[in-house]
């Protein structure tokens, strides 16, 4: 999310460094690109102007704090500005509740429901969903389906046409359950009769939370779209879809702004599992380019061993084959190397696109061309000559090609770890002016 | 859809005209000295009529005289005259969610079409400026896209692949066509090829029976190119005119889902790929068209969900960055909520509209 926005802003910062005196030009400049590179990430045009008014007047009227040159100064105020916008996470709690899920047409709702449904049943939670999208052909037969896979009971009656009732009996059948989700149809601000059921369907299940489901490439629009709707049922929370295209979710955000509620959730890839919490201070620390630890980290306790993965180890630079084997491996149950890489803490470091671009099929034949490798070739790789490489190849059944090619991936990952490690100690140092930060707020 | 960009375009359109007026009046007094000198010459009693006009400078009948003046004269518009203007201008196209390149090019084109030239002007101020701007829009929409008249001209079966990226309503695109078509009087099948989400194939179905038309379905997981093959197939047997390829959403940037509709395209050889996006969709819009086109190509385009209170900035942006036209809007639920896109038309009442 707002990816360009902190390239664009380090760029204009820039102009800023070894300045004494807060240069109003200078300070006009960064506005300029930082409301071009909002209203690219969609972020509502209104919003833009006051939020580049206040950083502009508070820059140039504001007295640098002691210490702190003019370029940290200008970061800071832009820092806290856009806190401001997102600052707020909705606060989610293991225990027995009912959610409404609300949102635009084809916004995500019923993959999100059964995301949902998979993150607090991991939670240790009972989860029940009702479906009460009675308008859409094979809705219920998608949230059944899903819910299938992993266990929770779903309720919903396709030759039904009464969403309410359906609620009402939903409620009922599932009251075993501590939590309901209840899937709603997709349904914009102008359809009356579509929010007059959906205000119905709020004093019905007496939800716990009414969270509004958002693509995250919406754009001007989700300002008033999140304003009716929370007239409407008074919005709780927005969950962010579809993050993992190139969307930047300004959108989005405006609609959390608007709603005055907090990003509950985030939804960025197709499977049930990707869904992540949102955390603020990850967020901002990832667009100002420090990375997401704590998400990180987060997934990791959830899905592996202790000993599965050592970022520890990876972030020293002594990265071995088998390493990169058990990688491999953790990449199964963690998801996507995009998705990792995302978290860590990277900077504005620019990572080779051939990092990415190792698809899952090639994983899994690279764990069998390592299969083959004897212990001391998975700890010294520059072992590996060619006769070696002719013997791995025959024991995996491969090429010596893709013995080759794996190797190459291999010392790509291991340069841009040790790239990572370098990166900690640089002259800008994020860490360190985040702590400042904290400290002034 | 556009209702709210009409207006903002209106109030911008006068702003420009007002800031040329405001241009002419400067040069105006020297114009005015000759006839003034001369009125009193030839009618020594003073009269009541040209004294209020100069009292009252912002009466009618004093605009009717400037820009009489201005139909006489060669005008002169610098870029300072525009400069607040066009901004003005540059930020209603960005509320109606109008991608930043395409504004930029906009203005550029309607700076471009004011600025600078001399210009004898036989026509109102307002009309120089709507057809600036005009001007500009068209020749970022083009010209529509006739899917009678293609099909019509085209052998049969014309076989037509749907994509774009999860959730702009593909599927329910497909029937809207599919019963659109089979009211013009063509026979049509739907071949199911999203095989990847749950109950899509369920969702098509349904639709399809509502409508009263064939589906090719496999199961869930199949591979697509497969199902969309034998829809092709059926068709030619069957000597259906048209074959609609309905597919799973998925993002630009994933590479195996994109080689994965590369090989459906292989396999089916469509006549007509349509890109299929929302018209609420913001700066994104213009990344993910851009790349579907690049890789899979697209002829044209069908934006949904134009009944959004949106003010049709995706069209626009779409349009700009490749350059292809707009097919249909998706403009409400029932199979009949869809239109067939006349950008002229469009063009004309933004602009024109007595709205």
């Amino acid at each position: 999310m707002l990816d360009g926005l902190s390239t664009s802003l380090k760029d204009a910062l820039k102009k800023l460094a070894g300045k004494t005196v807060v240069d109003r030009a200078a300070v006009d400049e960064l506005v300029k690109d930082l409301q071009r590179a909002l209203i690219s990430s969609d972020v509502n045009v209104k919003l833009v102007m006051e939020l580049s008014k206040a950083i502009r007047t508070r820059s140039l009227e504001e007295e640098p704090p002691k210490g702190m040159n003019v370029r940290e100064h200008v970061l800071r105020i832009v820092y806290q500005e856009l806190v401001r916008l997102v600052w707020a996470s909705t606060e989610v709690r293991l225990e027995p509740q009912t959610i409404l899920m609300a949102g635009l047409q084809g916004s995500g709702k019923t993959t999100t429901t059964a995301k949902l449904a998979r993150y607090f049943q991991k939670k240790g939670m009972k989860v029940g969903v009702v479906c009460a999208d009675t308008f859409r052909p094979g809705a219920f037969d998608q949230i059944s389906t899903l819910c299938a896979k992993i266990n929770v009971p779903c309720f919903g009656n396709a030759q039904e046409k009464d969403a309410l009732k359906i609620t009402r009996e939903g409620l009922e059948a599932l009251k075993e359950q501590e939590l309901i989700i209840v899937d709603t149809q997709g349904r914009h601000a102008l359809e009356a009769d579509l929010i007059r059921e959906i205000i119905d369907l709020n004093v019905l299940t007496k939800a716990t939370h009414r969270w509004l489901v958002i693509d995250a490439a919406l754009g001007q629009q989700a300002s008033e779209q999140a304003k009716r709707f929370h007239e409407a049922i008074g919005i709780d929370g927005v969950i962010i879809t579809k993050m993992d295209g190139t969307a930047k979710g300004g959108g989005a955000m405006s609609a959390v702004a608007e709603t005055k509620s907090g990003i509950a959730f985030i939804g960025s890839g197709e499977t049930i599992e990707d869904l992540e919490r949102f955390d603020p201070d990850g967020f901002i620390s990832r667009l100002l380019g420090m990375g997401d630890l704590k998400a990180l980290v987060e997934r990791a306790n959830e899905n592996l061993n202790p000993d599965d993965v050592d970022v520890n180890a990876m972030m020293k630079g002594k990265f071995t084959l088998r390493d990169m084997y058990k990688q491999l491996e953790a990449l199964n149950k963690m998801g996507p190397l995009k998705q990792i890489m995302g978290m860590l803490p990277l900077g504005n470091m620019q990572l080779p696109e051939g990092v990415y671009d190792v698809t899952s099929t090639k994983m899994v034949r690279y764990r069998i061309i390592m299969d083959s490798m004897t212990p001391t070739e998975l700890d010294e790789p520059s072992l590996i000559n060619s006769s070696r490489m002719q013997r791995i190849a025959h024991g995996a059944g491969a090429t010596p090609d893709e013995v080759r090619e794996l190797l190459k991936y291999y010392k790509m990952m291991q340069r841009t770890l040790k790239g990572l490690k370098g990166s900690g100690g640089g002259k800008f140092n994020m860490q360190r002016l985040m702590k400042r930060f904290s400290g002034m707020q | 859809m556009f209702g709210g960009l009409r207006e903002k375009l209106k109030a911008a359109r006068d702003r420009l005209g007002g800031s040329i007026e405001a241009a002419a009046a400067k040069a105006e007094p020297a114009e005015k000295a000759v006839p003034a000198g001369a009125v009193p010459a030839t009618r020594p009693v003073p009269e009541p009529g040209p004294a209020t006009a100069t009292t009252a400078p912002a009466s009618p009948s004093f605009v009717q005289k400037v820009r009489t003046l201005i139909i006489e004269r060669e005008l002169i518009v610098s870029e300072k005259d525009l400069d607040d203007a066009l901004s003005e201008l540059e930020m209603t196209l960005l509320e109606s969610d109008v991608a930043l390149p395409a504004t930029d090019a906009i203005i550029g084109s309607v700076e471009k079409n004011l600025v600078g030239k001399h210009r004898k002007i036989g026509e109102s101020v307002d009309d120089l400026v709507v057809h600036a701007l005009k001007t500009a829009l068209l020749d970022v929409l083009g010209s529509g896209f006739d899917l009678k008249e293609y099909i019509a001209k085209h052998d049969r079966p014309v076989k037509i692949l749907f994509t774009g990226v999860n959730g702009t309503g593909k599927t329910t695109t497909v029937a809207k066509i599919g019963a659109y078509l089979k009211k013009e009087g063509f026979t049509v099948v739907i071949g199911a090829g999203d095989t990847y989400r749950a109950g899509a194939i369920e969702q098509i179905a349904v639709h399809a029976e509502r409508i009263g038309i064939r589906v090719i379905q496999h199961q869930e997981g199949a591979d697509p190119s497969a199902v969309l093959f034998d829809a092709v197939e059926y068709a030619k047997s069957h000597k259906i005119d048209v074959v609609l390829a309905d597919t799973a959403g998925r993002f630009h940037n994933k590479a195996n889902l994109m080689s994965q509709l590369e090989k459906i395209k292989r396999v089916m050889k469509p006549d007509l790929v349509v890109y299929v996006d929302e018209a609420v969709a913001g700066n994104d819009a213009v990344t993910r068209a851009f790349e579907f086109d690049k890789t899979i190509g697209a002829d044209a385009v069908v934006l949904t969900k134009a009944d959004m209170d949106s003010r049709g900035g995706a069209a626009i942006s779409i349009a700009h960055t490749i350059g292809k036209p707009l097919m249909f809007l998706g403009v409400g639920q029932a199979y009949e909520d869809i239109m067939p896109f006349e950008p002229a038309k469009v063009v004309d009442e933004l602009l024109d509209g007595g709205a």
